[in-house]
């Protein structure tokens, strides 16, 4: 035996203790890596991904505001724009008021190349191009209302007052979300009186490189105009929803705080309660002739070893799932990946280090400070 | 004549609880020759522990000397005091204090594992110790897999590892029964006699007593006047 065999023989002493701790710091640290993955995921997107080229362009002021059509052909000729599509948001309803799913006006031609990862019939989009008043609906809303291809519906506008009545032209699956049905801009114009207004631009970029020029450019170029503009990524915009509810970043913060201090607390209750008992034996180590330091060392390493065998389940067990989990299937298309980078897993690791120091401070030094005859007393 | 293995002058002890303060040792002065079996005896609250936990280096005296071997124990310092116990002392306590994870192997190897043995030595002298007190044959055993008696025997092979110049023993037979205890007292007797261990023992019990080769007595912290007289065997 050697001295780093007695301090694994010491924590292995009481079972459950060691299962309890290692799985509630496991447990913690995998929240930990889960929140800030989430949070990674939400606020940088995918730069490979397809749909991390589209970018949105809308009315600084709010998303009820709307943008001249002029800025159409302006945006098009841009350096960078591969597609760029009209895009309004309708928000009708379907017979009935809970009948409610997206919808929205665009220019038929653009929405194939624009949505390149959903799946299109290009006999399907030649019709639908071919009919002014046609439509393509996401496979969940046609299962959702029975409906089938070449069938008429009839929306009735919530916002603008209008009803288009619509002939289904196609089917579309997979992308971001099956439920959008789209339907032509000119119809659209044409229903509301032309307007001359367009509630957002959809673009898609050349690649990820020219976005932040792109973005920068539109934004300058009607600075100072009557329609300010907000150019944003597709995920980014997304993310303005969300952000309605509250800051994000500071509530998965705050939450991790909270998840990081209760550990500590928890821990260090276990931790010192386990080294109260052993009193009487560290007495009877120090007689032996192992002096102060050493007693807090062997603690510590003892602390330090439970927190990150901990450590390595919660945060590699987060990363081991997450590899082998369809993570856009399970969150519906919300988080497009979930990669538990190593700079989350360090994170993880270095709070488990961290954990298993503090944790046994106060008992580790109440042990180097107690007198070995005081020792010799306890239960005696 | 050779100089005695400790001397002890004038020590006394005093300990303060709370507004109370009490005098555990009196200005006791004795000396305790290499090779002596000295019974430390005396009614409970005498002073008895107290004597033994500063001759083992583990309490300091409030004022006086306790000189180990020419080393005033009482002037090192935390750490050196630890390392001076490590060679020097080696302790027997009423409850056996084993650590209870580890087996009697390795119970009787920690004391060793501060000192610059190789794994290899440290196994040898353990066993060696082990063999010494009649345990060859429970060298897995744990703790509680032994009965009193043996926990004690491992205790005194633990005691005996370092080869340490002084032995003390705190009612070393208080938890044992008759039979364990005369085999405990035996062994004792034998380590002074043949190995030649120096051992200072407390104890409340005559029989007991009778294997040591003095006894001192205390009382109210202060040495019994017939403290020097009596030698047994
Ligand atoms: N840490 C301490 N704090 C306060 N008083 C103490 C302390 N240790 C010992 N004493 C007191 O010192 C006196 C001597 O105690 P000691 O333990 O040396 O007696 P003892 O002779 O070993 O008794 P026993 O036979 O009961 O073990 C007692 O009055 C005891 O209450
Ligand atoms: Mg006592």
């Amino acid at each position: 035996m050697n001295l780093a065999g007695f301090i694994a023989r010491n924590a292995m002493r009481n079972k459950r203790r060691v299962i309890l701790t290692t799985f509630s710091v496991a447990l913690s640290l995998f929240l930990y890596t889960v929140l800030q993955t989430a949070l990674r995921e939400m606020t940088q997107p995918a730069s490979s991904e397809d749909s991390a080229l589209r970018l949105v362009v809308r009315h600084r002021v709010s998303l009820a505001n709307v943008l001249p059509v002029k800025y159409h052909a302006r945006i098009n000729s841009m350096p960078g724009v591969r597609v760029c599509s009209k895009f309004t948001w309708f928000g009708g309803v379907y017979q009935d008021a809970k009948n409610f799913f997206p919808q929205f006006a665009c220019e038929p031609d653009k929405i194939a190349p624009l949505f390149a990862e959903a799946e299109f019939d290009p006999r399907e989009i030649a019709d639908f191009i071919g009919d002014r008043t046609g439509c393509i609906v996401g496979v969940k809303t046609m299962e959702r209302f029975r409906w089938k291809v070449g069938q008429k519906i009839t929306l009735t506008g919530t916002i603008w007052d209008c009803s288009p009545e619509l002939t289904i032209r196609g089917v579309y699956r997979g992308g971001v979300d099956e439920t959008n049905l789209f339907f032509q801009h000119a119809y659209f114009d044409e229903l509301t009186g032309d307007l001359g207004s367009v509630g957002t631009y959809w673009i898609k970029a050349l690649n990820a490189d020219v976005i932040p020029e792109l973005i920068a450019r539109i934004d300058r170029t009607f600075e100072n105009s009557d329609a300010e503009t907000k150019t944003e990524t597709e995920r980014a915009f997304q993310l303005s929803f969300v952000s309605m509810f509250g800051n994000i970043k500071m509530l998965i913060g705050s939450i991790s705080t909270v998840i990081v201090f209760t550990m500590i607390l928890v821990t260090a209750s276990t931790m010192s309660m386990a080294i109260r008992e052993r009193m009487r034996e560290i007495a009877i180590l120090k007689a032996i002739g192992f002096d102060g330091k050493r007693v807090v060392s062997m603690i510590v390493a003892e602390s330090f070893g439970l927190a990150l065998a901990g450590g390595i389940v919660g945060c590699f067990g987060a990363k081991l799932l997450f590899a082998n989990v369809d993570i856009y299937a399970l969150t519906q298309g919300f988080f497009l990946k979930f990669d538990v980078t190593p700079h989350i897993l360090a994170g993880g690791m270095l709070i488990a280090a961290v954990l298993g120091v503090t944790s046994c401070a106060i008992p580790a030094l109440t042990a180097m400070r107690a007198t070995i005859v005081a020792g010799l007393r306890e239960l005696d | 004549m050779q100089t005695p293995m400790v001397q002890i002058r004038a020590l006394s002890r005093r300990f303060q609880q709370g507004d109370v303060e009490v005098l555990a040792l009196d200005r006791v002065t004795l000396d305790i020759a290499e090779g002596d079996f000295v019974a430390l005896m005396g009614p409970s609250g005498s002073g008895k522990s107290t004597l033994l936990h500063i001759i083992a280096g583990i309490d300091r005296p409030t004022s006086g000397q306790c000189i180990v071997r020419d080393v005033d124990v009482a002037t090192l310092s935390e750490s050196a005091l630890a390392n001076w116990r490590n060679s020097h002392v080696g302790f027997v306590f009423q409850t056996f204090n084993l650590i209870p994870v580890l087996t009697a192997l390795e119970n009787v190897e920690l004391p060793l594992l501060l000192t610059g043995l190789s794994a290899a030595q440290r196994r040898a002298h353990a066993e060696a110790a082990l063999e010494l007190v009649g345990l060859s044959d429970r060298l897995r055993h744990l703790p509680r897999q032994l009965s009193g008696g043996q926990e004690q025997r491992v205790a005194i092979a633990r005691a005996l590892a370092t080869d340490p110049t002084l032995l003390v023993a705190d009612e070393p037979t208080g938890n044992l029964d008759a039979r364990a205890a005369q085999d405990v007292l035996e062994l004792l007797e034998v380590l002074n006699r043949e190995a030649g261990k120096t051992i200072v023992m407390v104890t409340h019990d005559p029989k007991a007593a009778g294997h040591a080769r003095r006894i001192v007595r205390l009382e109210k912290g202060e040495l019994s006047p017939d403290a020097a007289a009596g030698l047994a065997t």
